[in-house]
């Protein structure tokens, strides 16, 4: 009934992929995560009073249906990350503002050459079962998500690079990884929600990790149940229980949430906000990475020609954009991506609609009343089709005639192929996005939709990943950067705000940069 | 919805057999309905395998774009959907294992199909005839009251509570009854069905007050209308004036002789109205987030499915077959026409 965004995302394996994707950081050297351990894992409420303990919590989550499932390295449906960020943890752990932070991993050093990695475990950290994690079931859940022969979400790219031969559990609490490739942000690829750790003896049947709720019950589309874990190495939860209700409907979640049924939702529609705040509820809207961009091949006509593509850039009103497709729920873009990554290029001036100037490169290029197609379609998400019709409407001012057409599906034999279109993409930091999206496909640039081939860009983008100092990384990436902003096949518009809603009395939400409803951490919660 | 031009005319239908006695006519009789039923329903499991079959490659449209890179998977898919063999001999297998009781193996979670069905199944079926159970006994109560007063001030005013209601769709009824309710006005009933893990949806008998309520009043309006039209064609005739002139009082010929004699148009418009919601409840189930097969359905559609979709279809198709068979029994057993046309 709804066309809901987030919605769509569950629908494609594809989709999964890229949201779940090898967010990729470059902030955490091993420098700062030696000097970070301890308790960081868990935060304070966010309410003013004093947050109580007890009760139930039943979260009404966006979607799922018969694909839903437990498995901590391969979540399908909205449900299904919520119950993996509460059920399991990574070694590392995304916080608030989209920074590495220890979880299950006290520390985490590279070697100088950046191929031997050596991981400390969290002493006292036990599973659920009360067995205690060791550097074997850190080792054992790698080899499930990094399997080289069928890799899960997060282990895409670290299957490439893990030699499992030299690979090994030195003692209980310390694993060393080598890799047989130098990769500086190894650390990035193991904080993904979906490398969480689990025993070796792990059964899907009745899930045990390390998280602050036991696995109780799961009905597959329906809903799930967990209790909280007394044992749990941070701060226990606040509430007794959580339940996890599937909701196919929009209407119903926000009606149940109304009726007082349900505490938190996520992935709330635009147009249902005012319904929540007039019922005495609450919006939690948190900053993404995520992005829906017009992609253009770069070597084809008529945008092989690097004016055109500068042209087409000038003409978008990205204000606009993110007021009519966003309802305003979003911040501008620059053409670039990863805008959390401690590398982003914010010194480049931020790129505004210039009609005269683009007709002037128009021009220049030979292609005054230039026709294009450009190629959408539902299955992006609801922003797509409504941001190509808009930009029909700003073309037509540099009298750019463009041509919208809709195809279902759209992610088929076409897609990639395309040379006018649109994608979506979810947070994530440079270096990974750079290669899934920009670099040749036998190089790992498994998206790449704009056939963007440059080498210069690409020998950056791998003089980085292989470079531990964070300075001189940064330095490489912003020249990377300053490449794709004046050439690349991207226009990046906005980035989409996350709106979230919960319950009058709900307290110890915060917004997370990454995932939503801050990042489902519900034991930070109190009703 | 005027279901009465198709009421199936048992005398037309069912030759009566000569020379048998009266106990094989009906055996036979019945035998023969319910070899109808099992033809109509066997056509059906054909013209639902093709016409899933003919939806394209299931594999592509599950895989979408990773059918390319992901060619591991897409060997196992074609070895579950046994995508090698030819058309007859999956529909035979399929057919097989549907009569042995084992519609097969979700492609969307690998699980048994029966295992995840069984429980929507019951589900729905109990919404259905728990709105029935009302509905029934409603519609009827309105038709008398309705043509008691024909066209009488009560009668324009029912009728026109009726068709306004039979006008508005029944998920429009029922996001005002969850404004009126549980959200907006009142808050005295749950706006949605909140799932306790493995229970049932009615063990919490608040939760199905707003289900069951749309539903019946999506429904009513209709058997109503019909009910209060044969009442109403009835009472004209002459024997009911025959009755009052010989003075049996009012209330006596309305339950006794009109009533009994426009209960089979009744019965087949509720039969109708059953069958439909069966398969049609999909809108209210997904309105109060009701675990049932209507939903299922539509997500299991979603995923391309297939043996999810197959079994679920056949599943409601048998229960418009049932539905309408029991329909039809209960016609011709209130009707001493039809009753001594097949003994006889």
């Amino acid at each position: 009934m709804n066309q809901n965004p987030r919605r769509d995302l569950q629908l494609s394996r594809r989709q999964l992929l890229k949201y779940s994707g090898v967010g990729v950081a470059a902030v955490a050297g091993s420098s700062f995560l030696a000097a970070c351990g301890g308790n960081g894992g868990s935060g304070g409420g966010g309410g003013d009073e004093p947050q109580s303990s007890g009760g139930i919590l039943i979260h009404g989550a966006t979607g799922g249906g018969s694909k839903d499932t437990l498995d901590p390295h391969q979540p399908v449906t909205n449900p299904d990350i919520a119950r993996v960020c509460n059920l399991y943890e990574p070694l590392l752990i995304w916080n608030n503002d989209y920074e590495l932070e220890p979880a299950l991993a006290e520390s985490i050093e590279a070697s100088s050459d950046a191929r031997t990695w050596t991981i400390k475990m969290r002493p006292g950290v036990t599973f659920h079962n009360g067995k205690d994690v060791t550097a074997e079931d850190a080792l054992f859940s790698i080899q499930r998500f990094a399997n080289p022969k069928a890799p899960l979400s997060a282990g895409g790219q670290l299957s490439q690079i893990i030699d499992f031969q030299s690979t090994k559990a030195v003692d209980p609490t310390t694993l060393k990884l080598v890799l047989n490739t130098p990769y500086a942000i190894l650390d990035t690829l193991l904080a993904e929600y979906t490398a969480g750790i689990i025993p070796t003896d792990f059964d899907v049947k009745n899930p045990v990790g390390t998280g602050a709720f036991v696995y109780e019950s799961f009905e597959p589309g329906k809903t799930s149940t967990f209790t909280r874990y007394s044992g749990y190495w941070g701060d226990p939860a606040f509430v007794d229980e959580l339940q996890i209700q599937d909701f196919a409907d929009d209407n119903a979640k926000v009606n149940a949430l109304q009726a007082g049924q349900i505490q938190t939702v996520d992935n709330l529609p635009y147009n249902l906000i005012d319904t929540i705040e007039g019922a005495g509820g609450g919006v939690l809207v948190s900053d993404t990475g995520a992005w829906v961009p017009f992609t253009m091949r770069v070597d084809v006509e008529p945008f092989s020609d690097v004016r055109v593509r500068q042209a087409m850039r000038l003409i978008v009103d990205r204000q606009a954009m993110i007021d009519q497709t966003l309802s305003g729920y979003g911040s501008l873009g620059n053409d670039l991506y990863a805008p959390f990554d401690p590398a982003y290029a914010s010194d480049l001036p931020q790129r505004e609609q210039d009609i005269d100037q683009a007709k002037a490169l128009l021009q220049q290029a030979g292609q005054e009343g230039m026709q294009v197609e450009l190629f959408t379609g539902d299955d992006i998400g609801s922003v797509a089709p409504a941001a190509a019709n808009l930009f029909v409407e700003q073309a037509k001012l540099a009298g750019v005639d463009v041509k919208v057409t809709k195809k279902t599906p759209f992610y088929d034999d076409d897609y990639l192929s395309y040379p006018f279109a649109q994608d979506f993409w979810n947070t994530r930091n440079y270096i990974a996005q750079a290669v899934v999206g920009t670099f040749p496909p036998e190089q790992g640039g498994t998206y790449n939709e704009t056939h963007w081939d440059n080498e210069e860009h690409r020998s950056l983008v791998n003089a980085a990943a292989r470079e531990l100092d964070e300075t001189k990384r940064a330095e490489l990436l912003h020249d990377a950067q300053e490449i794709e902003y004046e050439e690349g096949g991207l226009i990046i518009w906005g980035f989409r705000q996350q709106v979230d809603g919960y319950a009058a009395g709900v307290q110890g939400l915060e917004p997370h940069k990454y995932l939503p409803l801050g990042a489902y951490r519900f034991d930070k919660v109190s009703v | 919805m005027t279901q009465v031009a198709i009421l199936p005319d048992p005398l037309k239908e069912v030759a009566p057999p000569r020379g048998r006695s009266g106990g094989a006519a009906w055996a036979i009789w019945l035998l023969r309905r319910l070899g109808l039923a099992v033809l109509t329903l066997w056509l059906v499991s054909v013209l639902v395998f093709v016409a899933t079959a003919a939806l394209g490659d299931p594999v592509r449209a599950i895989l979408g774009r990773d059918y390319d890179s992901n060619p591991g998977r897409v060997a196992q898919l074609e070895e579950q959907l046994n995508a090698d063999d030819g058309l007859i001999s999956r529909y035979l297998s399929w057919l097989g294992g549907l009569l042995t009781g084992d519609p097969g193996t979700s492609l969307a979670n690998q699980q048994p199909v029966w295992g995840q069905i069984s429980a929507n199944v019951v589900n729905t079926l109990v919404l259905v005839l728990l709105a029935a159970a009302v509905m029934i006994p409603l519609a009827f109560g309105i038709a008398m009251i309705s043509a008691h007063y024909r066209r009488r001030r009560p009668d324009t005013v029912i009728q026109t509570i009726l068709l306004a209601l039979a006008g508005v769709p029944e998920f429009v009824t029922g996001i005002l009854l969850v404004a009126l309710f549980s959200t907006s006005v009142f808050n005295i009933f749950p706006a949605v069905t909140i799932a306790t893990p493995g229970g049932r949806p009615w063990d919490n008998l608040d939760g199905m007050v707003l289900p069951v309520a749309t539903l019946v009043l999506a429904v009513t309006p209709h058997v109503s209308r019909i009910v209060r039209a044969s009442l109403l064609e009835v009472l004209d005739s002459d024997y009911v004036e025959l009755a009052r002139l010989k003075g049996i009082p009012e209330s006596v010929v309305m339950r006794k002789h009109a009533l009994l004699n426009a209960i089979v148009p009744g019965i087949q418009v509720i039969a109708l109205q059953l069958a439909w919601l069966a398969g049609g409840v999909v809108l209210v189930e997904t309105l109060f987030s009701y675990p049932g097969i209507g939903r299922q359905l539509v997500d299991s559609v979603r995923n391309h499915d297939v043996p999810m979709v197959q079994a679920l279809t056949i599943i409601i198709a048998a229960v418009y077959i049932v539905v309408n068979l029991v329909a039809d029994l209960l016609s011709v057993l209130l009707t001493p026409r039809a009753r001594t046309a097949i003994s006889s």
